[in-house]
This record gives structure tokens, sequence and C-alpha cells, in this order.
């Protein structure tokens, strides 16, 4: 275990939570009395065909967006409506469908900055950053600028980005789009890791079953803006509705 | 591989900074050498626009924010100094607006400077504080109309500036070297802020507001920071050019300056320090090689010489050739690269990675 | 109340010259994202045109000793050419540039320009005497109006009236409209992009000719810098109104003339000459309460 995980959160307990979130735009509701609840110590799912609210909910706890109804808690304290760079700071990082990594600057400015952005100075903030990399075993592209790197590194940047924060929780928001079977594999053995190396839950949004099933302690499932169930991988993949509203059609689509 | 000497990784850390200031100490060496004293005006002229430049580049060049507005600080910092400085019973005469403990006081140049500096400083403060909550394009339009407000004011301020009339007699002790040392100063500053967090944050804004913001960062303050230093600097170069000259004028700080110098920053590469450095350099010298031309220059038996007037024509054309053939810049937003092989990453974290890969592969499957 | 009709017609005619001048900028704006600093150059050379291209000191008519109707098209066709041209030659090789590069591209547009005007006819200011039968004032009951004034209203009337139908109703009108709205979607949905912004340009100088003409007869000096000031005002009043909005252009440069004339009749005589600071203090607070102008357009939302 690298040192990374020690300057971590030691409050084991705390949770992410939603409490009945709403969003409406113009009358429409985007989401509908979403609930869940996930601790530090496990790898949480949240799917849902396209159009079923997934990156509402995202803008939601990041701040991005404010809710129409319900709350936000983390860690016990109630940050719906701050703004993005509060939320960062009170221990949430994300990853970005887009990844939208800083692309003029190298990999390892770009991991500095999300350290720096917690409050840490420029030599801590490399450390860090450095502790991070070889923590994924991609320091040998420490010094590459962010503009350079294949597609499916450049999203291991922006997962090792986010956890440069040392976060309380981590948010994935779609981290497999586009990769092949084989970066897939490298990913979720990534992911599955985080909770136990450095105390963070993390909320993993996902459309590519395989990683999904693979990695998740609990998945959540939306349609439509509202929840249809929540459960462990097997009582997900064996839940009649939610093969009805999404594995039997939409998936099979998208792995093909 | 051979072990990397604390020294080494040191100069490594300052090759940019180091190798702009030697550049320049070259040429200012070269030009105090030829005697020629009309040229060291032109070299001082330009260290003081490279001054400028350096200031706009803070704020621009990390924030990716256009600033059209700098050059009011300029103005700001140059009368604030000249009321410093001039004699009291010049000021008493000439500028009777003045509040009397400015009139009575007459402060030495470098303190006189410093002060000015900070003045400038505190205006961009506020100007900052007031409009870097909006939007980039409305960030830009807005300083440009403070620009045109301040302008507007100075002009009409008879009493303390003696409106569309010059203030002489400004002590003139500014000469090529004091502009070197100075330049030297602000580059120094803006690298040392170039690489602390401050702007490590707001060149993150720059690349992406959205991930920068939920990293943590403030936008919004780490502009005003930025603003803020720049309006420093470029309320130096005000001073500067106000004891360069000895003379002050309000129609200098408008919009033929604003456009020399955002023309400069832009051509050598606004996302670099090096760039700002360069794209000065280059264009005082294409300025300075035309100026010959128009005098007519000899080579071998064809005597060459340009109407007057073609120079500009000129210089505009090669700007935006620049702009299309080269849009980052010359220097493309890099700094002078370190000429000794690429930076290594610490032994440890590589090994840690070896580490790293080999533990994670019984895992797999997990 | 004859006094106050007075300032009424002041306003109006100021506010109908800043918007003039605003459209045309504001036009480009929208769609190339170009904040056109050569503008005030298609002014400046309609109103040169007017006159025989010399370094001479007095300046003798040359298109301005012409019949009006004859005059005003010649001076339009050239200041389009000379914006096509500029098209042509300076800013469709940056389609798609950044926002700086253009600018920068505009100003070195702006200088060459500017410089052959002093080539060509020396930077010193020229008068020169052009609709002099405007200049006279119109009584009506107690007022006395410069006819300029109402001229500068009824081409603002017509041009903003006719772009308006253009815009509305024509095919091509209404491809540009969305294309300052959201250029790329526009490309998308079939708009063809080297069409629609030459016919912006050839607007833009259309507008900018008509504002030399009022322009020249209202003050009678020829300089290179001569329509400076309005093309800040004019700029400045593009993103007032609200960018990628060209009614906004337009009411924000209208808003921006009402503003001036009323501040200086308002404002005490020791601060009359600061006016335009005034003027642009107001125009930092409108962007500070609302960032994205007075009329907010898809072109400045971001998404997440």
């Amino acid at each position: 275990m690298s040192e990374a995980a020690q300057t971590a959160v030691k409050d084991d307990t705390e949770r992410l939570e939603t409490n009945a979130v709403s969003v409406h735009f113009e009358g429409l509701a985007a989401l509908e009395d979403l609930s869940l609840s996930l601790g530090k110590n496990e790898v949480f799912g949240l799917i849902g065909p396209n159009g079923s609210g997934k990156t509402t909910f995202v803008n939601v706890v990041t701040g991005f967006q404010k809710p129409t109804r319900g709350t936000v808690l983390l860690g016990g304290l109630d940050v719906t409506g701050w703004s993005a760079h509060r939320i960062g700071r009170r221990g949430l990082a994300r990853t970005f469908q887009a990844v939208r990594l800083f692309r003029e600057l190298t990999v390892i400015e770009n991991l500095e900055i999300a350290a720096v952005g917690m409050g840490l100075g420029r030599r801590q903030a490399e450390k860090r950053a450095f502790e991070i990399l070889a923590w994924m075993a991609f320091a040998h592209k420490a010094y590459d600028q962010a503009d350079t790197l294949p597609y499916g590194e450049e999203r291991r940047v922006g997962i090792g980005r986010a956890l440069a924060t040392a976060p309380r929780f981590v948010l994935l928001d779609e981290p497999a789009a586009g990769l092949t079977d084989a970066e897939c594999d490298e990913l979720m053995q990534l992911i599955s890791r985080i909770p136990k190396d450095f105390g963070c839950g993390v909320l993993l949004i996902e459309h590519n079953m395989r990683v999904i099933m693979g990695v998740c302690q609990r998945i959540h499932v939306i349609e439509s803006g509202k929840t249809i169930t929540e459960g462990t991988p097997d009582e997900i993949q064996s839940n009649p509705e939610v093969i009805r509203a999404y594995l039997g059609t939409k998936s099979e689509k998208r792995r093909a | 591989m051979g072990s990397v000497g604390p020294l080494e990784k040191q100069l490594r850390r300052y090759w940019p900074l180091l190798s702009l200031a030697a550049i320049l100490f070259v040429i200012v060496l070269v030009v105090d050498a030829t005697g020629d004293v009309l040229l060291q005006r032109t070299v001082a002229d330009g260290l003081i626009k490279l001054i400028i430049v350096v200031g706009i580049y803070v704020f621009m060049g990390n924030s990716g924010v256009l600033s059209f507005g700098s050059i009011v600080y300029m103005m700001v910092g140059a009368y604030a100094a000249a009321w410093m400085t001039l004699l009291p019973n010049l000021k008493k005469f000439t500028l009777p607006g003045l509040p009397d403990f400015l009139i009575n006081t007459q402060l030495d140049p470098l303190p006189a400077l410093i002060l000015a500096g900070l003045v400038a400083a505190v205006v961009a403060l506020v100007v900052a504080l007031a409009i870097m909550r909006t939007n980039p394009i409305a960030i830009s339009i807005a300083t440009f109309a403070v620009l045109a407000g301040g302008y507007t004011v100075y002009n009409n301020w008879e009493r303390v500036t003696l409106g569309t009339s010059s203030i002489i007699g400004l002590p003139m002790y500014v000469n090529m070297w004091i502009c070197f040392y100075w330049a030297l100063i602000v580059m120094g500053i803006a690298f040392f802020y170039q690489i602390s967090r401050f702007g490590l944050a707001l060149r993150a804004s720059r690349e992406d507001p959205v991930a920068a913001q939920a990293f943590g960062i403030n936008i919004y303050v780490q502009r005003v920071i930025a603003f803020t230093l720049s309006g420093f600097i470029v309320g130096i170069a005000g001073v500067l050019h106000g004891h360069f000259l000895g003379i002050l004028t309000v129609a200098a700080f408008w919009v033929p300056l604003t456009f020399i110098t955002l023309a400069m920053l832009v051509v050598g590469g606004q996302n670099s320090l090096a760039g700002a450095v360069v794209g000065v350099v280059v264009i005082t010298a294409a300025t300075e090689v035309f100026r010959q031309l128009e005098k007519g220059a000899e080579i071998g038996s064809l005597v060459l010489q340009f109407p007057l007037g073609i120079q500009e024509i000129i210089l505009g054309v090669i700007m935006l050739l620049i702009m299309m053939f080269r849009p980052a810049g010359i220097m493309g937003g890099r700094e002078i690269p370190w000429p000794f092989g690429r930076p290594k990453p610490p032994r440890a974290a590589v090994t840690e990675s070896v580490e790293a890969v080999e533990a994670a592969k019984p895992r797999a499957g997990d | 109340m004859t006094f106050f009709f007075q300032i009424v017609i002041d306003a109006v005619s100021l506010g109908s010259l800043y918007a003039l001048t605003a459209l045309g900028i504001g036009l480009l704006f929208g769609i190339l994202r170009l904040i056109n600093f050569a503008h005030g150059n298609f002014i400046t050379i309609g109103a040169y045109a007017l006159i025989v291209p010399s370094t001479a000191v007095v300046a003798t008519p040359f298109i301005g000793a012409w019949a009006w109707f004859l005059m005003i098209p010649a001076i339009i066709a050239i200041v389009i050419v000379v914006a096509l041209g500029t098209e042509r030659i300076a800013f469709r090789p940056l389609r798609g540039a950044n926002m700086s590069s253009l600018l920068i591209a505009s100003f070195a547009v702006s200088y060459v320009l500017d410089h052959v005007i002093i080539l060509i006819f020396t930077g010193r200011p020229k008068a020169v005497n052009v609709g002099a039968e405007l200049a006279r004032h119109i009584s009506f009951l107690d007022l006395r109006v410069p006819a300029i004034q109402l001229v500068t209203i009824a081409a603002a009337i017509i041009l903003l009236g006719g772009l308006a139908l253009f815009l509305k109703r024509t095919s091509y009108g209404i491809q540009m409209r969305a294309a300052a709205e959201d250029f790329d979607t526009a490309r998308l949905l079939g708009v063809r992009a080297n069409t629609v912004i030459a016919l912006a340009f050839a607007i833009s100088g259309l507008l900018a000719a008509v504002v030399s003409l009022i322009f020249i007869t209202q003050t009678g000096i020829l300089s290179f810098r001569m329509s400076l000031n309005l093309v800040i005002v004019a700029f400045i009043s593009t993103v007032i109104g609200g960018i990628g909005s060209l009614v906004g252009a337009a009411a924000g440069g209208f808003l921006v003339g009402v503003a001036s004339v009323v501040l200086q009749t308002v404002l005490p005589d020791d601060y009359k000459l600061t006016r335009d600071a005034f003027v642009f203090g107001f125009v930092v607070l409108v962007l500070i309460f609302r960032p994205d102008g007075l009329i907010v357009t898809r072109a400045v939302r971001e998404r997440v």
C-alpha cells in the first residue's frame, strides 16, 4: 500500500447520500425522488439506459446542477446547492465522460492541480501526484503532455487525477466508454483496488455491464429518472424488470 | 542512467527563466558595446514594452481570458509615480488638484516606483473583484470598457493630470540597464507565479474550466489574483516609461499601445513566458530593421530604401501571416526546452510502479 | 417641454448611429466570434473615398461632388468591396481560429488599412464638406432640429427594418440568424458557411458605408482615426446587448447612445467632459449583473 492511502480521511463510517433528489426542467422531470447511499468501503454502481437521468444525477451530486427538491449529504454534511469547487474541496472527486484533462499540461501537472485544488502547496502536491502515478503504474509517462496520450491512458489519468485529491468519495462517469476488452480488465482491477487502498468509496456510472457486474458490490438501477431497484449484481441480473428495461435491449446492442 | 545532482535539478527547474534572462543579457550587452545611443534608447523602450507584455501575459496567458485593458494600469502607475517624484514647487502650480500630502512630498525613485506599482495593483484588484465573476467574453469587453473609461477620466482630470497637455519635468533616471534589471525582476515574478500553485490552478482553468472547478479551484479568486499581479507589473512599466521619457501624456496610453503590446504577446505565443519575451524581441527587432530600411540601407552595391510608412503595413501583414500559419505564436505555448534531455520521474515512483503492476497481477479477476 | 423633445431627438439620433455601427460589428461577432476592429476602417474608408486620393493638405471632393443618388451607391459599393476583400484575404484563412487570434488578426488588418490611408492621404486631418444642405436646421413648432439628425433616424429605421425583413423572410436571412446563434449546428443543418459569411461581411460593409456618410456629414473632418471612438462604443454595445443576438446588438447601441445623451444633460458641468467614463462604468455594471448581456442566446451557454 502506498503513502497516498495513509493521507486519506480516516473516518470510514462516512457515507455519500442523496435523499429524494428531483430535477425538473421546464416542468419535465429529469430525476424523480432518487435516493441512494454508499459507504467508503464499497464500489457502488448506478446504471440506466440513455436518457434515464444519470448525467443529471452526476451534475447534481457534483454541484453543477441545483436540484429542484431533495438533498445531497457528504459525510453527514448537507452540500445541496454548493458550488462545484466547494464540493470538490469537501472530498468528492470525479471523472468526466469527456475525460476533460488539462490538455496542454503534463500528466503530472494534471494530478498536481487536483492536489493543489485541495489546498496543498506545489511540493507536497508533486509528491502526492507521484505516489498516485506509482500506485497506478504510470510514473514513466509523468512528463508527457496530456493531449499526446492515447484514449485509454487519458481515462486512466482522469482517475488518477480524481484520486490525487485524497477524496472521501470518487464518482466515475462512464470510465469504460470506448475502451477495448483488455483495457476494461485493467480498469476493473484499478477500480476494485480504490476502496481498499484509499479508504474511498466509488460511485460508478457505467454502461458496460461486464465492468459493472465485475466490480460493484451493490447496483442501483434507474429508468426515466426513477429508481427501479437496487441490489447485488446477482439480484440485478435476475430482476425481470431490469432485464425488461435495460439488460435485454440497449446493453446488448451496446456491447455488440 | 547518470544520477541527477541537486544542482542540475534546480537548473532544469529554473531553465525557462534563466535561458530568457541570458538571451536578454546578451542583447543588452551587445547593444551597450556598440555605444549607439539611439539604439540603446530603442532597446530600453523595447524592454519597457517587454515588462508590459509580461504583465499582460501573467493574466492573459495563464487564464486564457483576453485582456484589452492592461494599459490603463500602466497609466495609473505612471501618473502615480509622477505625483510622487515631481518637485513640490512645480506640483503646487501645475497640478493643484493633488491632495496636500502628495504636493508636499517628493519620494526617491525606488520607493515611488514600488508604491506606484502598488497603486496600479490596487486599482486592478478593485476592477477584478467587480468583473471576474462573469464569462470570459464579458470580462474581455469589461477590461476594455475600463480602459476607455480610465482614459477619458485622465484626459479630463486637468487638475491632476493636465488633461490633454503633457506633464514635464519627471526625473529621467531610467536607462537601458535599469530597464533590463526591472525586466529581469518582472520575468522572475511572472515565472515564480506561473510555477506556484496559484499559477497552476489558473492554467488548469484555462485548459478546462469545468474540470478545474470540480477539482476545488475557485476560478474567480485565481483570476483576481493574477489580474492584480498583472496590474502591478504593468504599473511598474508605466513608472519606467514616465521616467525614461521625462514627460507624460495621457494620449500615449491608448489603443495603439494596447494593440502593439497585445500583438507582441500573441505573435510570440500567449501561453508561455518565452512567448511573451520572444514576441517583444522579434517585433522590436523587425520594427528597428524596417526603420533602418526607411533611412536607406546599402547591401553591396544595392541601395534598398522603403517608402515612408510602408514598414507598418509590412508589420501588419507579418502578424496576419503568423496568425494564419502559427496561431499558437512563434513559441507555440512552450517554454525554452532544457537542452539535455527530458526530465525523469523520481526513481522511487518508478520502482513502486513496477511493484504495483506485479502486485496487481495475482488479483486479476478479483 | 421643447428642451425635452430636443433631448429626445438628440438621444434617438445618437442611439441610431451607435445601433447601426453596433449591428455591423455584432453581425460578424455573432457568426465568427470576430471582434472586428477593422469595422472602423470600413467607416473611415467610406469617408475618404469621397475625396481625390492625394497627399495634398486641402481635400478635393471626388465622389463627394457627385449627386447624392450616385454618391451613396458608389460609397456603399466601395466599402462592401473592401469588407469582402478583408474577408477573403485575411479572415477566411483564419476560419475556426480562437478569439484572440481573430482579434489580433482584425487588429492587424485595421493597422494595415490605417497605414494604407496614411500612405495615400497622409495622417493629417482634412476638412471635407459633404451634404452641406443637411447641416441646416429644420424648424418645427418651437423645435429647431438639424436635418442630419432626422436623416440619421430615418436611415436607422429603414436599414434596421430592411435587415429585420431580410433576416425573417428570406432564406439567406434565416440561415444567417441560425449561424449567429450557433454556427456549428447551423453548418450541420446545411447552412453554407462561405455564402453566409460573405453576406454578413457585405451587410456589415453596407452598414459601415451608411454610418460613414452620416458621420462625415456631421463632423466634416476626415482623419484616419475618425471612427475609433464610434467603434469602441459599438463593440461594447454588442456585448451589452447579448452576444449573438442581432436585436441585442442594435438595442445595446441604441441604449448606450441614449444613456450618453441623458448623462450629458443631467451631469453637472464639472463632470460633463468625463461623460464617457460614466457610460463605460454603466457598461461594466450591466456586464456584472447580466454577464450574458440583455438578451441571452444559446451561443453563450456551455454544457457540462
